[in-house]
């Protein structure tokens, strides 16, 4: 699906990235993690070619992206669904008209728009809620309208920059939810996150990023394996708490 | 609704004063327009008639033979440069004063056919041959006097009344046309302006279209399409007020300059003229609202 290949992206004396190479294969859910400033929103403006990498390949369903024309950007852009942090929806249109406007611009039949609208705003629990436009909204409902947007002409990848970045635990683990269900569904997903609880529960293939270079890369971690380390951690907590009652016994 | 114009219909219920100022300047300078199209017609129409019809008149002395007149009447016709030679006899020419002072009868009362001399009425086909073919027939022994028809005040050659007319003409289109002219650069600064103002406050919009695989195309539609508007109503508008005005003040006109076609005398015509007037306008406008949107447009990409 995506392939990066030594690239390296520079802002001026800053190194944003540095020789980053990883592939995502069609169908994973692959998490960017890493501190503020490691490279991860760089990472994600590649892909969308928002900026070009000073050296390197981004091979993207086949094609090398970086060697696109300014006329080719906008036909890649419509093959991927895009999620930000701070939902970048329409501030003037309904619910409805900002999920409308990806199929107005991919240039789908407007009689298909209604079933297709309807279709992913059910997905995402917006169907009642269509005619509402974007200040009549929670941030969790807002991030479900970008996600339908994303969702809305079928693409093959979905990109998410930290989307639960300005949403509470629980509204949050409603849009990761709905994010696993979409890749359950086959979409390929890939989320820059430095959300460690949500790294942690939902246990998806992990590419660590610190400044600007890969440092760890985690295939998808089995539950067995979360199991094994959870005994490990409870282990450890009574070995700790073993000395405690030894001290507390002598007190006595 | 298609969504770019769903979109510009949004922007303009949203600053309805921005659209009042854009409407109200290119309404005013398509009001203009429009009158200066139908002054230009009407006056290309008096000097064309002018021009091509310099009717002249050689009045025949009394005591000339129809043979002499029948030989100068061939003389003229044969000549390249001399059309429509018409005899008008004594009684014609009475018949003429007759219904020229048909609302006092008795002016004509008090004449008789024999007080008016018999003429040689002919045009020349150009206006450069009229003075010369004057100062031909003037020889002629059978001739009294040559006069002309045309006079505007007091003008004492054909080419004097022509060249009037030619001057009025040429202020009216050079005067006219520089006074639209800076009407219509007004119109192109607003709505340029206007279209420059839509993508600054339209720019976080803009960021995101882009970002969902927006083509450049799509996303300056609406902006277009909103110039669009703006310069087709106000055309329009501008053209329906002149048009107005010009159809209540036609028969004023129409009996003013009596057989000349000022303006067409039939309603048809008349508004088929003026459909023609619309037609340029709407071309124009179209042009100027792509031009200042275009200007916007490349100016904010070239400022990203």
């Amino acid at each position: 699906m995506i392939e990066f290949k030594n690239v390296s992206k520079s802002y001026g004396s800053i190194k944003a990235l540095a020789d980053i190479s990883f592939k995502v294969a069609n169908g994973e859910f692959v998490f960017i993690t890493g501190p503020s400033g490691a490279g991860k929103t760089t990472l994600l403006k590649l892909i969308l070619r928002e900026i070009l990498p000073d050296s390197g390949q981004i091979v993207f369903d086949g094609a090398d992206i970086v060697g696109l024309s300014q006329e080719e950007v906008p036909h890649l852009r419509q093959k991927i669904g895009v999620v930000f942090q701070d939902f970048k929806v329409l501030p003037e249109r309904t619910v409805r008209e900002n999920v409308e406007v990806p199929l107005a611009v991919v240039g789908v039949n407007p009689e298909e728009w209604e079933a297709r609208v309807d279709q992913v705003l059910k997905l995402v629990g917006l169907d009642k809620r269509t005619e509402l436009f974007p200040s009549q909204l929670s941030g969790g409902e807002l991030q479900r309208v970008s996600l339908a947007r994303a969702l809305v002409v079928n693409p093959k990848l979905i990109l998410a920059d930290e989307p639960t970045g300005n949403l509470d635990s629980e509204t949050a683990d409603g849009v990761m939810d709905l994010f696993e269900k979409i890749n359950k569904e086959g979409k390929t997903v890939i989320m820059a996150t430095h959300n460690e609880r949500i790294i942690e529960k939902y246990k998806k293939m992990e590419i660590k990023i610190k400044e600007g270079r890969i440092v760890g890369q985690e295939k998808v971690k089995s539950e067995e394996k979360i199991e094994e380390k959870e005994e490990e951690e409870k282990e450890e907590e009574k070995k700790e708490e073993k000395p405690k009652i030894k001290v507390r016994v002598e007190e006595v | 609704m298609n969504i770019h114009l769903n979109t510009a219909v949004g922007y303009i219920k949203r600053s309805p004063f921005q659209a009042l100022a854009a409407l109200f300047v290119l309404a005013l300078t398509f009001f203009v327009g429009t009158h200066l199209a139908a002054l230009v017609y009407s006056s290309g129409n008096i000097l064309r008639y002018f021009e091509t019809r310099p009717q002249i008149i050689a009045f025949l002395k009394d005591e000339i033979t129809p043979e002499q007149v029948s030989a100068l009447q061939n003389k003229l016709t044969s000549d390249e440069r001399i059309k429509d030679v018409k005899y008008v006899s004594k009684e014609e020419a009475l018949e003429i004063y007759k219904q020229a002072t048909s609302d006092n009868p008795l002016l004509s009362e008090l004449v008789s056919p024999t007080i008016f001399p018999a003429s040689l009425e002919f045009s020349v086909s150009d206006l450069a041959f009229a003075q010369e073919a004057i100062d031909e027939v003037k020889k002629e022994g059978i001739v009294d006097q040559v006069g002309f028809t045309a006079s505007l005040g007091g003008e004492k050659t054909l080419q004097d009344v022509v060249g009037r007319l030619k001057t009025i003409s040429w202020y009216l289109r050079v005067g006219g046309a520089f006074f639209v002219a800076i009407l219509a650069g007004t119109s192109l600064l607003v709505l340029l302006v206007i279209t420059g103002m839509r993508i600054t406050t339209r720019k976080g919009e803009i960021e995101i279209l882009d970002l969902i695989g927006a083509t450049p195309k799509f996303i300056r539609s609406p902006i277009i399409l909103e110039a669009l508007i703006y310069s087709s109503v106000g055309t329009f508008v501008g053209w329906l007020l002149a048009f107005l005005m010009w159809l209540y003040a036609t028969p004023n006109i129409v009996s003013y300059f009596g057989d000349i076609p000022a303006l067409p005398k039939e309603t048809l015509n008349f508004v088929l003229l003026f459909l023609i007037i619309l037609g340029g306008e709407l071309i124009i406008g179209v042009g100027l609202a792509f031009a200042g949107s275009f200007f916007a447009v490349s100016r904010a990409r070239r400022n990203k």
